[in-house]
């Protein structure tokens, strides 16, 4: 990372002119760092497949010869595998601690000089290393998936028509959005706690759960679905699933999509508090 | 954190420098679980973080079997059976091999820590072995034995000696052999760190096939999983035994009796490779 000496840099401001330039440029160069590690997706391609066809197995056996179960064919469970295997590097749903660690290691006072709004800075950053994690793991496994379930004479549900499409991708992004803002805010716990991360490691816990990553939600019993309505963590994965799927459809894909949007927002409006009260207890030990 | 007087115990019998020997680990233990107390609120939330992986997981599936009635015709005592047994084995084994886990060991390589190891007078195995100690996992282990617990008594199956000894045996064979990829993971290390990942297929990978009845894949992966990689015999095998069913692909029934000799055999190549990794070891020059 380059240290800019006066406090004002002088390249970027200068040449930009506007902030939105600068946030772009840090998503580029953060869409750019996970191509420099083309071995590392390749092997998580073949560990995710791996994964994908234990858990497609186990799928394919609860259904049984059953041909729908909570409105899944058994085409459908094996799209969610694909989708919810293609979406694990992307969404980092098995955790992050990018930012706990800057915080733990004094980092963030650097971070802190820079001419960006800190949380737009991460941002920024996590949504290029998001799109380029889809790209070089999550659509190979699109493929993967496709491929296989072609050998045994099916394929993939895909979304029906350019208005599913369209509100997939938006889903994807509010998933993204949403779960961003999740992981940021319980990296924020580091402020306050020398070893947050066992309450990471929670908070990861509760994340495969509730978004849907280690069952559909659809095949949960009624109090757990409505248990888990009332939280953020399905807004961050089986939404974008079920759009996907085309099992919510109609004004019910919109009443999702404005879901997960209003998810965003009180999430952000507590991350972005969250932030300013742990900034402000803040101490960088000098060096 | 080794005791320094340890060179000249080395020549007594060999009753004497095993008491030793175990005495060496049970300190190295203790350092660590003495480090890992001193902030008690981060190691309780650490524990329960450790235990809700585990209880997310097995939840997702407990929730959902009824709804299904059964996987492919196991109900969900019996697949807790095979599910318990495979989590409190892993997690036994995790607690005991963790110092062989790729990343832990790979740490040591890079850092140089792994050169102080040979350079101090206790067995190096021995000081791996101790070198990763994660009480968090402890709390792990009871919800394992209480899933397995709800298995053997949900499963209807007849609590015997011979029950008990097969299925003590395939806990121990499952430690031996998931211990074995520990030890093969951490000593590829030596060479290269792009072994990682896929060593977790077999380690993590192995766990997750073998958590659940075999009959469920296809027929390619399920005797992949029998004659090339063993899995099977570890923990699928017994559990057909003690449920009183026939073994698939025309194997005999004592086939039942080998989850023991296969974890040991895996185990013991394992060690004369890491035993080869470390002659072969040259450092990082730090």
């Amino acid at each position: 990372m380059t240290i800019h000496l006066p406090p004002v840099p002088q390249r970027h401001a200068g040449a930009a002119g506007s902030g939105a330039a600068l946030y772009a440029a840090v998503a580029r160069l953060g869409f750019r760092r996970p191509f420099a590690y083309p071995q590392a997706a390749l092997w998580g391609v073949v560990t995710n497949a791996f994964f994908g066809l234990l858990r497609v197995s186990v799928l394919a056996a609860l259904f049984g010869v059953r041909p729908q179960v909570a409105g899944y064919s058994v085409t459908d469970a094996v799209t969610y595998t694909a989708l919810t295997q293609a979406f694990i590097v992307a969404l980092a749903l098995f955790g992050w601690t990018d930012f706990m660690r800057t915080i733990h290691r004094g980092e963030v006072g650097t971070d802190l000089l820079r001419p960006m709004n800190l949380l737009g800075f991460w941002a920024a950053q996590d949504a290029g290393r998001a799109a380029a994690q889809f790209v070089l793991r999550g659509l190979p496994m699109l493929l993967i998936f496709q491929v296989g379930a072609a050998f045994t004479g099916g394929g993939l549900h895909w979304p029906a028509g350019p208005l599913a499409w369209t509100q997939t991708i938006l889903s994807a992004a509010l998933a993204w959005a949403c779960g961003f803002l999740f992981r940021f805010l319980v990296n924020c716990a580091a402020f306050w706690s020398p070893d947050a991360a066992g309450f990471g490691r929670f908070a990861w816990a509760l994340l495969g759960l509730g978004c849907g990553f280690l069952m559909p939600l659809a095949f949960f019993p009624a109090w757990a679905q409505a248990a888990l309505a009332c939280t953020p963590f399905p807004s961050m994965l089986n939404t974008t699933v079920e759009l996907w799927l085309g099992l919510r459809s109609g004004p019910g894909a919109w009443v999702a999509l404005g879901t997960q949007l209003a998810w965003t927002a009180a999430l952000l409006a507590l991350t972005a508090f969250t932030l300013r009260r742990g900034l402000r207890r803040l101490e960088v030990a000098g060096g | 954190m080794a005791s320094g007087h340890t060179e000249g115990r080395r020549s007594g019998g060999s009753l004497d420098s095993l008491r030793h020997h175990t005495r060496l680990y049970f300190r190295l233990l203790g350092a660590q679980v003495r480090s890992q107390g001193a902030y008690r609120t981060s190691f309780l939330l650490d524990s329960l973080g450790t235990l809700l992986i585990t209880a997310a997981e097995f939840a997702a599936l407990a929730l959902v079997l009824p709804r299904f009635g059964s996987l492919s015709g196991w109900t969900l005592g019996e697949v807790c059976l095979l599910y318990g047994l495979a989590e409190l084995a892993f997690v036994l084994m995790d607690i005991l091999f963790g110092g062989f886990d790729a990343p832990n060991l790979s740490g040591h390589v890079r850092s140089g820590s792994f050169s102080t190891f040979l350079l101090r007078p206790g067995p190096l195995p021995l000081q791996v072995f101790a070198s990763d100690f994660a009480l968090r996992r402890v709390a792990r282990v009871v919800l394992a034995a209480a899933i397995a617990g709800y298995g053997l008594t949900h499963a209807g199956l007849s609590l015997n000696a011979e029950t008990a000894l097969l299925l003590l045996s395939s806990v121990l064979g499952m430690i031996a052999f998931f211990g074995a990829l520990f030890v093969v993971g951490g000593t590829l290390t030596f060479w290269t760190v792009d072994s990682v990942e896929a060593m977790n297929v077999l380690t993590y990978g192995g766990r997750t096939l073998i958590s659940y009845p075999m009959d469920i894949y296809g027929r390619a992966l399920r005797r992949t999983f029998t004659f090339i990689i063993p899995a099977a015999f570890l923990s699928y095998f017994p559990v057909l035994r003690v449920l009183g069913r026939p073994l698939p692909d025309g194997l005999p029934d004592w086939a039942a009796l080998l989850p023991l000799p296969v974890g040991l055999l895996a185990l013991s190549a394992a060690l004369s490779f890491f035993r080869f990794g470390v002659r072969h070891y040259q450092g990082t020059g730090t």
